[in-house]
């Protein structure tokens, strides 16, 4: 192969005066044509605007680029788009390289324009440092199955399971449990419109087992999950038996549970100290009764610091059985301790209305002074501080009920390792970004929906299961799907077999084949590098962040 | 059996999202924005919460997708006229109302509106910076052509100028453009117009429109993006002066029962009031932020561990409704009168800036909208879901989804995730195609 | 000679957490001194103890190292080996003549904005005290 000469154009950003009003740019410009290889540099007011784009496309021809370095922001949100600019006008989108001008350097150096730009010549080079030892790469292309897993069979699961099988595509749908319904089975009636829970479990779950896509395995576990996107094998057992599910995306749909409040209130000590959906149970058997008062406590075991978020769906909750209780029993005392009403968005605020207008009482109180639950005349008693009266109350109460949140299921740590899925800091599956991409996880392939990622009534839960379907229908929609070329390479000369990158590999991709050398499973490289740093041969080269092209950028950090 | 295509109504972040879910799986999409960008509300934000993400950087490679993608046509400054036929195949007329300026030839170089001597309040500033007769609504505008507004064209008005044409090294400037309707044929349509901010002089005792330094919450964000009329200077309207002590006024004509008032909850409003008091604590760590609120709602992921940072910051939340914001004539402050929930005290505060953090409404136009739609509308202006607890995307009328704010209020995520349901609906229609669209 | 002493630190980030982190303190406007660059790399699991070592001898008065959180690691546990790296590192530091406070390794999430500028700023200030990288030849 003969040595291609280097034609790196550089591209360099105002951003409006993000960057042009504390960098320099133009000396900028000037300073890139200096460095060996540019044979181009030019200055965009926006480089991400459809001009600015034309603009590089256009110099990849005139001048026959064959590297290109835009400096201008983060590559985290806008190296895509270039790179797919480069591809556009021909150029391999491997041969793109950025330099973050802007989150770090102009923005946090706006007091300092001198220091800035030369920061920004610095950045400058060093990513045409890197750009000049860029390689081309392929991308892999993978062909998905159009056959779909959802884990779970609670409201968010059996939906996903049928849009995704009304689309045309074969779905399994696994429940642990013996019966479909998820929390659906447990809960009484549902807000906003007090539809009993059982009616729409009988519709959601008639329409699974009448559409002839869906395949439904209940009492069933996943015991392992291998593969990638587009061919998933998951191993599962049902009463002793194993079998093997091939499918193309996953869908997790494993729901939550309500915390069980041990020791708080006197739950577990005192008799009529009961939680939230125990009560769903009581007024869903009709043996309830006509008690004289029922207290309600929100936020128990929430919003506290070892539980620091709000379970969301516990205030309308407490209203609708407030609400189910008045209209069962109007004698019936009903008072709400809350701390912060969550009556949010077009219903709630009727709801909470329609429940005074009722007489059930509300009374806030703070994390400073919870209310206290003790043995009574014949019952129960809580103290509360009233903070509106600015003294403390007692309520006689024959029911306390505690409103305890959403709390992620046991189970999420081993699901969450089998499908090498992260949770969060509360132990509900994390998506791969909290604002834009809410039900993918940074792995291609699986998504989520439901109360497996944050507390969520059954409206919500819905319309985040039709979302999953939506996001697992792309790849299987299209049948293929193309994962990205950086992925690391086994020199086989180098590699003396000693299999530590497969020890070490998070995503089993490292395996010794059959001559005894280490050898990458691309699909599987998710391109961390990890083997590559830890190779006693150097004879892992991690694409695209090569030793070579990083130590390039090393050196040119500190040789100018 | 359907016609293979879908007709997104909306151009914000819902309307793009269930857009590019369709596009990308192999759905023919017409997108349709009343305005002359893609972006919508989403644009307008400084940052997002909680994540603090910079709003316009996330949302600018998504809109540019929409631009690029080869199953997406664009039709902003376009109006839907009529709609036909039934889930599967509707027909569509829309209305394209003419730019002045070619798309096939604009450049976006921007020497027009540089050259363009008439100034008006521009809309995506909130009215807080001005553009041009002729111009874009903001940098990232996609798609990237300008547009005259005739009603302030001087040769629109006056028949004489023409100064944009002169100059336009493109060539692209039309005056003779008609409006021109459109015919298409759609298999499904997803609805996702969004939402306006209510004008905080409902609650006039605030005194906004009459005190300089009150300002609605939307103006803020305004104020406190890079890209915004005081390159991210918090300044006070009346001085110009950088403000010290803030205050944010929650539930401003929403949770209200009262005349012109909304009675439910905008859902969004305590975790944007919580950014934005962070972003000014950012600005100047010695600010000092107050936020008035009834009830604190944080009730989304990661909202409450948000809530607690701003508190270990010094933000001071004070449950409240004020009950009136009166203005020192001289210095032109502000002082908040409130009667403490937690102490049954009424205090006052002295202010350099006031935020009303006024009810978020769906736009007006979606009453006419669901008329020539043939959907239902509740009393506020939402689109009404065909069931709000088992079918919260579909609308009342087979093969037309709903999504985003125009449904009921929520956040961008919930957006987002209603966006991707909508377009596993209609895809459900769409699967049934026999004919090409 | 009169001019103080402005150190030059190399940090290596991590794409997923730390990157974003400092995109972060840039999006919030943290100011920060600008006395570092910053090399993206995947993982902090990917910084090779050769990369740090060559820092030093081409003239890095400090070199910080950055990854997610334990728990958060987007590869799920590279950032532990990134750990283990430092550690030994910092201990064969000693035995070429450079003081183990250059080499410093923190977790800063996609969140930590703040935390980004403030170790910048500790990083900066302990460099400072110790004065230029001692492997810089004399004059």
């Amino acid at each position: 192969m003969t040595e291609e000469e280097l034609r790196i154009g550089v591209f360099i950003c105002h951003c409006g005066i993000n960057i042009g009003g504390v960098v320099r740019v133009p000396e900028v410009v000037e300073y890139a044509k200096t460095l060996p290889g540019v044979v181009y540099a030019a200055d965009n007011l926006y480089t991400c605007s459809a001009a600015g784009l034309d603009a590089i496309k256009k110099a990849i021809k005139e001048h026959r680029l064959n590297r290109v370095v835009v400096a201008s922001c983060t590559p985290r949100t806008h190296e895509p788009l270039f790179r797919k600019t480069c591809e556009e006008a021909g150029l391999n989108k491997y041969l793109f390289e950025m330099a973050n001008i802007r989150e770090h350097c102009s923005w946090v150096h706006m007091d300092d324009p001198d220091r800035a730009t030369e920061k920004a010549k610095d950045i400058v080079r060093m990513a045409v440092a890197k750009a000049r030892l860029l390689e081309p790469l392929d991308d892999i292309e993978i062909e998905v199955r159009p056959e779909a897993l959802v884990i779970g069979a609670g409201p968010a699961g059996m939906t996903a399971a049928l849009s995704l099988a009304n689309q045309g595509f074969h779905v399994y749908l696994v429940e642990k449990e013996p019966e479909v319904g998820g929390m659906l089975r447990k809960l009484n009636r549902l807000y906003p419109t007090d539809r009993k829970a059982d009616e729409l479990l009988q519709q959601l779950s008639n329409a699974v087992y009448q559409n002839s896509n869906i395949e439904v395995f209940t009492s069933t576990k996943i015991v392992d999950v291998s593969g990638f996107i587009g061919n998933f094998e998951v191993l599962v057992r049902k009463d002793g038996e194993e079998r093997k599910l091939e499918v193309g995306t996953i869908i997790v749909a494993t729901g939550a549970e309500p915390l069980k409040p041990t020791g708080l209130y006197g739950y577990g000590e005192l008799e009529g100290v009961i939680t939230q959906i125990e009560l769903e149970e009581r007024l869903k058997e009709g043996r309830l009764g006509t008690p004289k008062a029922v207290v309600m406590i929100q936020c128990v075991g929430s919003r506290i610091p070892e539980r620091p978020y709000c379970s969301r769906i516990c205030c309308a909750t407490a209203i609708k059985n407030a609400i189910l209780i008045k209209q069962a029993s109007p004698q019936t005392q009903v008072y709400i301790l809350y701390r912060d009403l969550q009556a949010y968005g077009k219903e709630y605020e009727e709801y909470y209305r329609r429940a005074q207008e009722l007489g059930v009482r509300f009374i806030s109180y703070t994390l400073e002074k919870p209310p206290e639950v003790s043995r009574g005349d014949g019952g129960l008693k809580v103290k509360v501080y009233h903070a509106v009266l600015g003294r403390e109350l007692t309520l006689p109460a024959d029911l306390v009920v505690l409103s305890t949140p959403l709390i992620p299921p046991e189970t999420n740590e081993e699901l969450s390792k089998l499908l090498k899925v992260p949770l969060d800091r509360n132990g509900f599956f994390l998506e791969a970004h909290v604002k834009l991409r809410p039900v993918d996880f940074a792995t291609d392939g699986i998504y989520v929906c439901g109360t497996a990622h944050s507390p969520k009534d059954v409206p919500d839960s819905i319309a985040q299961a039709y979302a999953a379907a939506s996001r697992a229908s792309i790849p299987m929609a299209n049948r293929r799907v193309v994962a990205e070329g950086i992925v690391a390479e086994v020199n086989k000369d180098r590699c003396i077999g000693c299999a530590l990158c497969v020890d070490l590999c998070p995503f089993k991709a490292s395996r010794i084949g059959e001559d005894g050398k280490a050898e990458v499973i691309k699909v599987l490289c998710k391109g961390c590098g990890v083997c590559a740093a830890s190779c006693p041969q150097r004879a892992i080269t991690m694409k695209n962040f090569t030793d070579s092209q990083i130590l390039a950028q090393v050196e040119a950090a500190f040789k100018g | 059996m359907s016609v293979g295509s879908a007709l997104v109504i909306g151009g914000g972040i819902a309307g793009i999202q269930a857009a590019l879910d369709l596009a990308d799986r192999g759905i023919k999409v017409y997108l349709v924005e009343k305005s002359p960008s893609i972006g919508g509300r989403m644009a307008q934000l400084d940052k997002t919460f909680p994540t603090m993400d910079c709003s316009i950087c996330i949302l600018a490679p998504k809109m540019n997708e929409c631009a690029r993608h080869p199953n997406i046509e664009l039709l902003t400054w376009s109006e839907v006229l009529s709609v036909e036929g039934e889930a599967g195949n509707f027909t569509v007329r829309i209305l394209k109302k003419p730019r002045y300026v070619r798309e096939d030839l604009c450049t976006g170089c921007g020497i027009c509106t540089e050259k363009c001597p008439k100034k008006v309040p521009s809309e995506f500033e909130m009215g807080l910076g001005m553009r041009k007769a002729i111009y874009m609504p903001f940098p990232q505008a996609v798609p990237r052509v300008s547009v005259i507004d005739e009603e302030n064209c001087l040769y629109f008005q006056k028949g004489v100028c023409r100064v944009c044409e002169k100059f336009c090294p493109a060539g692209a400037i039309d005056f003779e453009q008609k409006p021109q309707e459109i015919e298409l044929k759609v298999g499904a349509i997803i609805v996702a117009t969004g939402l306006v901010q209510a004008d905080p002089s409902i609650e006039s005792e605030y005194g906004y429109g009459r005190y300089k330094n009150v300002i609605a919450s939307l103006e803020l964000e305004r104020l406190l993006s890079a890209s915004g009329p005081t390159g991210g200077e918090l300044k006070r309207p009346s001085d110009g002066k950088h403000p010290k002590r803030i205050g944010f006024i929650q539930c401003v004509a929403s949770r209200s029962l009262k005349e012109n008032g909304y009675p439910y909850c905008s859902s969004v409003c305590c975790m944007y009031a919580t950014k934005e008091a962070m972003i000014i604590m950012e600005h100047d760590p010695e600010a000092e932020i107050y936020i008035f609120y009834i009830d604190l709602r944080a009730f989304g992921k990661g909202f409450q561990e948000f809530v607690n940072r701003a508190k270990e910051r010094g933000v001071h939340y004070i449950r409240a409704k004020p009950s009136k914001v009166i203005e020192d004539p001289e210095t032109k402050d502000l002082i908040i009168r409130y009667e403490d929930i937690n102490d049954k005290k009424v205090k006052e505060v002295r202010l350099d800036l006031v935020v009303l953090c006024a009810a978020l409404v769906p736009t007006p136009e979606n009453k006419k909208l669901a008329e020539i739609l043939g959907i239902e509308v509740d009393e506020y202006g939402f689109f009404k879901p065909l069931h709000p607890l088992y079918a919260p995307v579909d609308s009342t009328r087979p093969g037309i989804f709903i999504c985003g704010y125009c449904q009921g209020p929520k956040d961008i995520p919930e957006s987002v995730a209603q966006a991707s349901g909508a377009a596993a609906r209609a895809a459900e229609i769409i699967a049934k195609k026999v004919v090409a669209g | 000679m009169g001019e103080e002493f402005e150190p030059k630190i190399l940090v290596f980030a991590c794409n997923w957490c730390s990157y974003a982190g400092a995109d972060l303190a840039g999006v919030s406007r943290i100011q920060y001194p600008p006395n570092i660059r910053i090399i993206r790399v995947m993982c902090s699991g990917r910084v090779d103890p050769l990369y740090v070592l060559k820092a030093f001898e081409y003239g890095a008065d400090g070199v910080l190292v950055t990854g997610c959180h334990p728990g958060d690691c987007h590869y799920i546990d590279g950032n532990l080996k990134a750990e283990d790296r430092i550690r030994f590192l910092k201990e064969s530091l000693k035995h070429i003549g450079i003081e183990p406070e250059r080499l410093r390794l923190e977790w800063i999430s996609a969140s930590e904005g703040d935390k980004f500028a403030r170790v910048v700023r500790e990083m900066v200030e302990t460099v400072k005290k110790l004065g230029p990288n001692p492997l810089k030849k004399e004059g």
